[in-house]
């Protein structure tokens, strides 16, 4: 119900919500409605989800490159985030730098480092040559490798920031009081750390794995052109094969698959821990 | 003091998780002053030949010009929408502006690559591919939720009775906002617009769709430059990026403390 | 300042959120000039009635009249009317002056009448020195001042006060409590005000409103209220309260008799119960005395101290009694009968028109 003093507040909200509307929801709208209609109306596009084999190569890729990449991500994190955690107050401004630093710089730039880094030339291989602990140079990057060391490299902080929220709202004194009846630095750690630093855990998880599934740049850099994750291959399909058809039903599906695994946490996290104070 | 203290182990592995973030960003600066023409750590001396490159280049500084200028007017389409949109829907509170505040954090969500195939097709029906006016639409409407986010942590340690004090006392809805609620939250705003800024800066995913020639943005360039020729030239470019970013983060975080004091 | 009081009437206000509801039928009258406390325990609805006064909350039902013009669909910029939040509502970014200055601001008004303006209300509350200070140096009382001079420095038709004092320790607040009813008589505006404190409601107020659950339960001056509670509740929740139940034995011209168990009550009333019905007394400790050998009183009990405590003034005595359980009683403790002592058997005695019969709404 819209009473008659609130309309000016809602007159706030317009602006935004008409370019949401008409520059951000209707062109994905379209991606949908595209997937039901080229190149023939029906739910053609969908059954290759069934029947054709490099669909079929592509999900089982990505969703094995979301889950390592998630996994080593959120152990990563929860290293840091639990030493950030237990710094000092002037330390923790540090700690969190070194995290918020990588996390706004362009990914280009870091995808740009990491083949300097990894290409057969780059700087990991003509050390370890030059040492003489390899005398023929490793293939690091443009392969499944590459893409989990980029991408791992991209998510760690994105894992950091809500684990490091529900860390800091453990009362010390509960650390202290442990230590205080006995316990050992590992019993306090498993017993009491762990447990109730577990919901950022789990947000952490939800927000890595649903920005790993659509993710374009990295490995589109870091895999080059042979391992194929979801986003990369929808842009393959529309810019060079013009299958908008087949492209958007996957398109559809990503969104699809990242909204059912919002959905499914949503009941057991706090979306506020994922998306920050002004979460839905 | 009985304060609980990570133990070697854990603390060890923080280290080397903190320089597995840091170092790869770091070896840039090196091998952007390198004194070979290809990729590498410099071998005789230090040389800002690269540098000189990327200034003396048009492409270069046409697009860097092109990236600031489209990022500062979507910057500005973000602040104003997503700022308004914020201060309704914490003013507001209700179911209803709650779907607002989740549908404003749709981009954020929804991966850029599907909203970059849908705009594809969107914009070349209205004539806006490759245009201007199409990427800081795009840009604009994408920012959007990081003003929301931060607009809306602001506004949560805003007293909602200065706002009834100030509409007690005869204000009306604009000078409520303008004298009384926006002075309390600028430091968000300001945030905001810096993420916002940042965010368009070095959007690549959608101008690789919408945009082809008249308009080539530095992450285009970047993008090219790295899948064509991996010179030293592209190292100079990525430092003074991270140079740019670093500059922004350390305004937002002194911003920050500001607010906090 | 003029003394320009308005008068202010709620027609059989409600508001209800869903099922919930936190104001239920109240009408109530304020007359011009008059300092009215709306007093209740948290959840009674008062702030509700003051917000819908005030215009931030609209009522499901009802009217709101101010010199009997109906007012309810105003909204609160519309309404003129001033108002001291609780914790005050200072502007944390703007100085005190221009803190003053805010409503003249929104109005409109000339700087040098605006500046003349906010001098006279700074002078009003003695903070003329204050100024150029921001809310946050300045003492919770002086906050308190500014939210005052905030609210009737552009001559509101009302001044509407919510929670004013809670913020305050109680030393400060006492002061307050005197500055605000002096300010009040000096500028002769009417006043509506919301505590859940009792004692700020009886010592500032010329009438207090008591709600509970959304009701207004009674309504009067503060010491008909005290003397005269016509609910187990009213007496409960305006200081100090025994509660002596029984069966109505005898009724005769202004008043009646309970019993219980062996004991006889006797109680002044113009309303006579019938025959036979339970009744209910409130007594107040204070109103006890101990009785001395052979001293007789129109009520007598006899019991034991089953516990006691001194309290600077005066004595609090629990005593046990057979037929009404733990009787409180107050003594001042200056000139105090007996030195008090656990297990002493003690005889107390009280007048008829101390024991007040009142309804039994809350069990």
């Amino acid at each position: 119900m819209m009473r008659r003093q609130d309309v000016g507040w809602w007159l706030l909200i317009l602006p935004a919500f008409l370019l949401m509307t008409a520059f951000y929801v209707a062109p994905i709208a379209q991606v949908l409605a595209i997937s039901f209609t080229e190149p023939t109306p029906g739910l053609g596009n969908y059954e290759r989800l069934f029947t054709n084999e490099s669909v079929q190569r592509v999900i089982i890729t990505t969703l094995r490159i979301c889950v390592i990449t998630t996994t080593i991500s959120l152990l990563l994190g929860y290293v840091l985030s639990y030493r950030i955690a237990l710094a000092s107050p002037a330390a923790q401004r540090w700690w969190i730098l070194a995290v918020l630093v990588p996390l706004w710089i362009s990914v280009l730039v870091r995808a740009f480092a990491w083949v300097t880094l990894l290409r057969r030339q780059g700087l990991v291989n003509e050390t370890l040559m030059s040492t003489g602990l390899i005398t023929e140079p490793l293939q690091l990057v443009w392969n499944e490798f590459g893409i989990v060391v980029g991408m791992v490299h991209y998510m760690v902080p994105y894992a950091v920031l809500p684990m490091l929220a529900s860390m800091r709202e453990i009362d010390p004194r509960l650390l202290a009081a442990a230590r205080g009846l006995g316990a050992g630095r590992i019993t306090i750690f498993a017993k009491i750390f762990l447990p109730l630093s577990l919901p950022g855990l789990l947000a952490a998880g939800v927000l890595v794995f649903i920005f790993t599934l659509g993710f374009y740049i990295t490995p589109a850099l870091l895999g080059g052109g042979k391992t194929l994750m979801v986003a990369e291959w929808i842009g393959l399909q529309i810019l060079d094969l013009l299958r908008w058809g087949l492209g958007t039903m996957m398109a559809t599906v990503l969104v699809v698959a990242i909204l059912v695994t919002l959905a499914i946490f949503s009941r057991l996290v706090d979306m506020k821990r994922v998306f920050g104070g002004g979460g839905a | 003091m009985m304060s609980h203290q990570p133990g070697l182990f854990a603390r060890g592995s923080a280290w080397v998780v903190a320089l597995y973030l840091l170092l790869p960003i770091s070896i840039i600066l090196p091998v952007s002053m390198t004194d070979q023409r290809f990729l590498s750590l410099p071998r005789e001396a230090l040389s800002l030949q690269h540098y000189v490159t990327v200034f003396g280049s048009p492409e270069w500084l046409a697009s860097i010009w092109q990236s600031f200028q489209i990022a500062v007017v979507s910057t500005a389409i973000a602040v104003v929408a997503g700022t308004l949109c914020a201060i309704g829907c914490w003013r507001l509170a209700s179911r209803a502006t709650n779907l607002v505040r989740a549908l404003m954090l749709l981009p954020i969500i929804i991966p850029s690559i599907v909203y970059a195939v849908g705009l594809y097709r969107y914009f070349a029906g209205l004539d806006l591919l490759d245009r201007f006016m199409g990427v800081v639409l795009a840009h604009g409407v994408t920012g959007i939720p990081y003003v929301v986010i931060t607009v809306s942590t602001a506004l949560a340690a805003f007293d909602p009775r200065l706002e009834q004090a100030a509409r007690g006392m005869g204000a009306s809805l604009m000078q409520t906002l303008r004298w009384v609620i926006l002075p309390r939250i600028t430091p968000g705003i300001l945030s905001g617009a810096i993420f916002a800024f940042i965010h368009s800066w070095d959007e690549l995913v959608i101008v690789l769709f919408i945009a082809s020639r008249d308009v080539f943005t530095l992450p285009r360039r970047i993008w090219d430059g790295i899948n064509e020729n991996l010179d030293p030239a592209m190292a100079a470019v990525a430092v003074l990026l991270v140079v740019f970013t670093t500059g922004l983060l350390l305004l937002d975080l002194a911003l920050r403390r500001r607010r906090a004091e | 300042m003029s003394a320009a009081g308005h008068s202010l009437a709620l027609r059989g206000l409600s508001k209800r959120y869903g099922s919930f509801t936190a104001v239920a039928d109240v009408s109530l009258d304020v007359g011009q000039g008059e300092f009215l406390t709306l007093l209740g325990p948290s959840g009674s609805g008062k702030t509700t009635i003051l917000m819908c006064i005030a215009g931030f909350v609209a009522p499901s039902e009802g009217a709101i009249l101010l010199d009997g013009q109906d007012i309810t669909p105003l909204p609160p910029e519309r309404r003129d009317f001033g108002m001291v939040f609780q914790g005050y509502a200072l502007f944390p970014h703007m100085t005190v002056a221009e803190n003053v200055a805010f409503p003249l601001r929104v109005r409109k008004m000339g700087t040098a009448e605006r500046e003349a303006k906010v001098r006279a209300a700074l002078d009003l509350v003695q903070l003329s020195a204050f100024g150029e200070r921001l809310p946050r140096q300045l003492s919770g009382g002086q906050q308190q001042r500014v939210a005052l001079a905030r609210a009737l420095v552009f001559e509101p038709a009302l001044l509407l006060l919510d929670e004013p004092l809670s913020a305050l320790d109680k030393k400060l607040r006492a002061e307050l409590q005197d500055e605000l009813k002096a300010l009040h008589r000096r500028i002769g505006r009417t006043f509506v005000n919301v505590t859940h404190d009792q004692e700020e409601a009886l010592s500032l107020s010329d009438r207090v409103a008591i709600l509970n659950h959304g009701k207004l339960i009674q309504q009067g001056a503060p010491a008909e209220l005290y003397e005269a509670p016509r609910t187990r509740f009213v007496a409960d929740f305006l200081g100090k309260s025994n509660f002596l139940a029984g069966t109505v034995q005898e009724v005769f011209a202004g008043g009646f008799a309970i019993g219980a168990g062996a004991t006889r009550v006797v109680t002044a009333s113009a309303e006579l119960p019938p025959l036979g019905s339970q009744a209910l007394l409130s007594l107040r400790p204070e109103k006890m005395a101990l009785l001395a050998e052979g001293e007789t009183a129109e009520n007598t009990v006899t019991g034991s101290i089953a516990s006691w405590s001194y309290l600077g003034a005066g004595y609090a005595l629990n005593v046990a009694t057979p037929d009404f359980g733990t009787l409180r009683i107050t003594l001042p403790s200056w000139n105090a009968p007996i030195a008090p002592r656990e297990g002493l058997p003690v005889r107390l005695g009280w007048s008829a028109t101390a024991s007040v019969p009142v309804l039994d709404d809350e069990p």
